[in-house]
């Protein structure tokens, strides 16, 4: 697969279910009430319990290496948050190609949910063996 | 087709005072005022037969007749869109008058804009039918874009921007209103000019508007008679010749929020209006010694300026500077102090200030008066008028 | 106010100038099980993070040093920035959202590694005026170490603002007039699209929209969805009277969008005086009540 500027990863759609909101954040070690407890989180004047931001950061990563695949190490993942991901929602990443240089590439990142965006991101990413990012490996099936 | 240049005029005036609380109901404003009219043309409530205000008036024709003791009317009308109806009122009346469906046709408006419901104030039902015009404000109403200071001052950033213009031009609009209403002592202002330095440092209502960008809200009524120009020229009155008078509309037009047309920057809708006075009176802006611009804010001045051809576009910063609308200015405009000094009766108080410039009766008397310009509601779909000497 | 910021100021300066806070132990040395449990969670099959060569997920950093429940720090690990959370917490601020979270990694992390972390404060902005209420902008750095040498870092800012008292879910007083012609906007607002009217004919674009084409006559209509970006285009800053449903002062923008519509729409998370003619925004979306949302516009560069 050549990676140019401007290709298109193909989008990823993780339907919000209390199970996937409340597993990751007890996995990333977050047991902030609101990511599990949506009796809290509603007094808190959220719609539902929602995910925690290691976790937004943790599918940003798992959407471009899903694409990328094993060959590909991460130098580093930039998220500006929007709206919250509730519980219920189905949450949309999209991405695309933004540059490709010589030993880097960076990959824009949309996250969104019913709401709007929830995550705009940026992840720049190298190829393992220090080969050009236009032989980056072909996704896995 | 025969012309109606000419052929009306008109004959009386009259107006209440105007307040901040009249402390009367909006129907005995407007009887008050259109007796004052027929007493100032010298008729008689039986003399008229045809009724004209604007849609937006609370006071239906029947009522009004009822009050002031009116008998048949074979002609009555309203005019749409807000202040934009102002001179429009007169140009029905004038058809009426001209075509025989009437002979004295009494044009009225009468509000307690400020002790009553005001205008200045944020109605969230602008938005709640879907009529067309509940859908256009639904595009603008639910952003809290509900006021029309704020629904001008759109308009007025634009054209800051795209021609260099600043709050202080606009200001000089403000002072120029102001000097002239502090002279005349039926304006709420009388006595009480200003200086550019209190109009920058008046508080912003809907940046870049200031206070002192804006017209006060007013109660008030004033009435106008129309008839033929033969017939006025043997009432009380010299006549005040409707030498022109139109109404405009522009393509992709909204009321007070045109923002979608390619340029935001104009008011293409007083642009219809200017070239119909012009083709209709034979006359051009050199010929007009004063001129009456509906000014309920600053900014619209500027652009009518502009539409009308006194100046070109982009040039009405110029053309206001040193005081070219004053009253010794190159075209003093509402000597009488305009909404922003004298009142804001949607425009009407301006007509009766017209026709005291062609009587030569007004306090601040432009020397030579031949023919008027006036304008009416901006930023709607408007119209307006020039008046001669008969 | 004033007092405030200046007593804000110091605390940040006195931050600032303390640098890194004490390095903290994470609580386990990075390990499968931990990884084993993030991955599932996350739904994430890269082979690098199993087997007997494993790596541990970069984005999992953060995860080694979360305190875990009930964990308190202990009064001498206090970190510099905890001062300034102090005192915005006491003077109202005490709302809390998370904008940006910027990780680097140095290199991957292998089973058994042992990481401490460390804070600095980097700045702290404000007060700014948010459609969250006013607050403060607070970033800090935070490095991770294996043994002394630095692993990963992250730069996390938060915005501490004073809750907007409002009762909840009261009815937004300024609803819009919804019929055919116009229900397929407000309906796409709600998913979080901005549509524009397309004509089904001769596909010419409106805004706003109508039931019959002005162009070609035909009422077909369909629509696209708007890239959600655009350029102010005009706006004015409300200051008064009063409006129903608002905190004044606020804006509001004629803002045009590439598709070559324009559209009304308010500014929102920006300083009203840094707002502009020609400023790039970008679409978002604020549930105004149970039933409506509306589209809104933030500037497409963070600014802070």
């Amino acid at each position: 697969m050549q990676v140019v500027a401007g290709s298109v990863l193909p989008p990823l759609t993780i339907e919000l279910t209390p199970t996937v909101v409340i597993s990751t954040a007890l996995a990333t070690r977050d047991f902030t009430p609101v990511h599990h407890d949506p009796a809290i989180a509603k007094a808190q004047g959220s719609k539902d319990i929602f995910l925690n931001i290691l976790t937004t950061v943790g599918l940003v990563e798992r959407y471009v290496s899903d694409w990328a695949g094993p060959e590909v190490l991460f130098r580093g993942i930039k998220v500006k948050l929007g709206v919250p991901a509730y519980a219920g929602d189905t949450l949309t990443f999209s991405g695309t190609v933004a540059t490709v240089e010589e030993d880097e590439a960076v990959i824009e990142v949309t996250g969104a949910v019913s709401l709007g965006p929830h995550v705009t991101a940026s992840a720049v990413i190298m190829h393992r063996f220090g080969e050009l990012p236009a032989d980056l490996a072909k996704p896995r099936a | 087709m025969s012309s109606l240049s000419g052929r009306t005029a008109v004959a009386g005036i009259g107006a209440t005072e105007f307040s901040k609380e009249s402390g009367r109901s909006e129907l005995q404003l407007a009887a008050e005022a259109v007796f004052a009219a027929l007493d100032d043309a010298g008729l008689s409530p039986s003399d008229v037969d045809g009724m004209v205000t604007y849609t937006q008036d609370s006071n239906d024709e029947i009522a009004v007749a009822r009050e002031v003791g009116i008998g048949d009317l074979s002609f009555f009308s309203r005019v749409h869109y807000g202040g934009g109806a102002a001179c429009g009122t007169v140009l029905h009346a004038a058809m009426a008058v001209a075509t025989g469906a009437a002979e004295v046709v009494v044009c009225y408006r009468a509000f307690n804009e400020r002790s009553g419901r005001r205008f200045g104030q944020p109605n969230a039902r602008l938005s709640g039918e879907p009529s067309s015009q509940g859908l256009e404000m639904s595009w603008h109403v639910p952003y809290g874009l509900i006021t029309p200071a704020a629904w001008v001052a759109m308009f007025a950033r634009r054209y800051m921007h795209q021609y260099g213009v600043t709050s202080e031009d606009f200001g000089r609009v403000a002072v120029a209103m102001r000097r002239h209403a502090s002279t005349n002592p039926a304006a709420w202002f009388y006595g009480r000019p200003i200086t550019l330095a209190e109009h920058q440092a008046s508080k912003w209502i809907v940046d870049p508007l200031h206070l002192l960008d804006c017209c006060q809200e007013s109660d008030g009524a004033v009435a106008l008679v129309v008839t033929t120009t033969e017939r006025a020229r043997d009432l009380r009155r010299s006549p005040a010749v409707i030498a022109a008078a139109a109404q405009g509309s522009g393509s992709g037009q909204m009321m007070m929020t045109s923002y979608y047309r390619d340029d935001m920057s104009g008011l293409p809708e007083m642009g219809v209006v200017g070239r119909k006075l012009w083709e209709k009176s034979g006359l051009s802006p050199s010929e007009i010694q004063t001129a009456i611009i509906y000014d309920h804010f600053t900014p619209f001045v500027l652009n009518q300026l502009e539409e009308l051809g006194f100046c070109g576009h982009g040039e009405a910063k110029d053309f206001i500077q040193d005081g070219g609308i004053e009253i010794d200015g190159h075209l003093p405009v509402n000597p009488h102090g305009g909404q922003l000094g004298e009142a804001y009766i949607h425009g009407m108080n301006g007509i009766a200030e017209a026709v005291r410039q062609i009587r030569g009766t007004a306090v601040n008397q432009v020397a030579g008066v031949q023919n008027v310009l006036v304008t009416a509601g901006t930023g709607v779909p408007t119209s307006g008028l020039i008046l001669s000497q008969g | 106010m004033t007092d405030l910021r200046d007593h804000l100021m110091a605390l940040v300066d006195k931050a600032v100038a303390a640098g890194e806070g004490p390095r903290l132990a994470a609580p386990h040395p990075v390990n499968d099980t931990m990884i084993s449990h993030w991955t599932e969670a996350m739904g994430d099959r890269n082979p690098l993070y199993t087997g007997p060569e494993a790596v541990a997920p970069p984005a999992m950093i953060q995860v080694w040093s979360m305190e875990g429940l009930r964990r308190e720090p202990a009064a001498e690990l206090r970190r510099p920035v905890d001062d300034v959370f102090e005192a915005l917490d006491e003077a109202g601020y005490t709302g809390v959202v998370a904008t940006n979270c910027e990780h680097t990694y140095h290199r991957y992390l292998a089973m058994g590694e042992k990481l401490t972390s460390s804070t600095r404060l980097l700045d702290t902005v404000g007060p700014k005026r948010t459609a969250l209420g006013e607050g403060y902008f607070v970033t800090w750095n935070v490095t991770w170490y294996s043994g002394d040498e630095p692993v990963a870092e992250m730069m996390f800012r938060l915005l501490k603002f004073r809750p907007i008292e409002k009762v909840s879910r009261e009815p937004y007083p300024l609803t819009p007039a919804v019929n055919g012609d116009t229900r397929f906007f407000w309906d796409g607002v709600r998913q979080g699209e901005l549509r524009i009217q397309k004509c089904g004919a001769c596909g010419e674009l409106r805004h706003p929209p109508g039931p019959v084409c002005p162009s070609c006559r035909s009422a077909e209509r369909t629509h696209i969805v708007a890239g959600g970006t655009g350029t102010v285009y005009s706006y004015v800053v409300h200051h008064h009277p009063a409006v129903p449903g608002r905190e004044t002062p606020f804006v509001v923008a004629v803002v045009e969008l590439p598709e070559g519509v324009r559209m009304v729409g308010n500014i929102v998370q920006y300083p009203i005086e840094d707002v502009y003619v020609g400023m790039p925004v970008r679409v978002t979306y604020q549930e105004m009540d149970d039933e409506l949302t509306l589209p809104m516009w933030v500037p497409t560069q963070e600014e802070v």
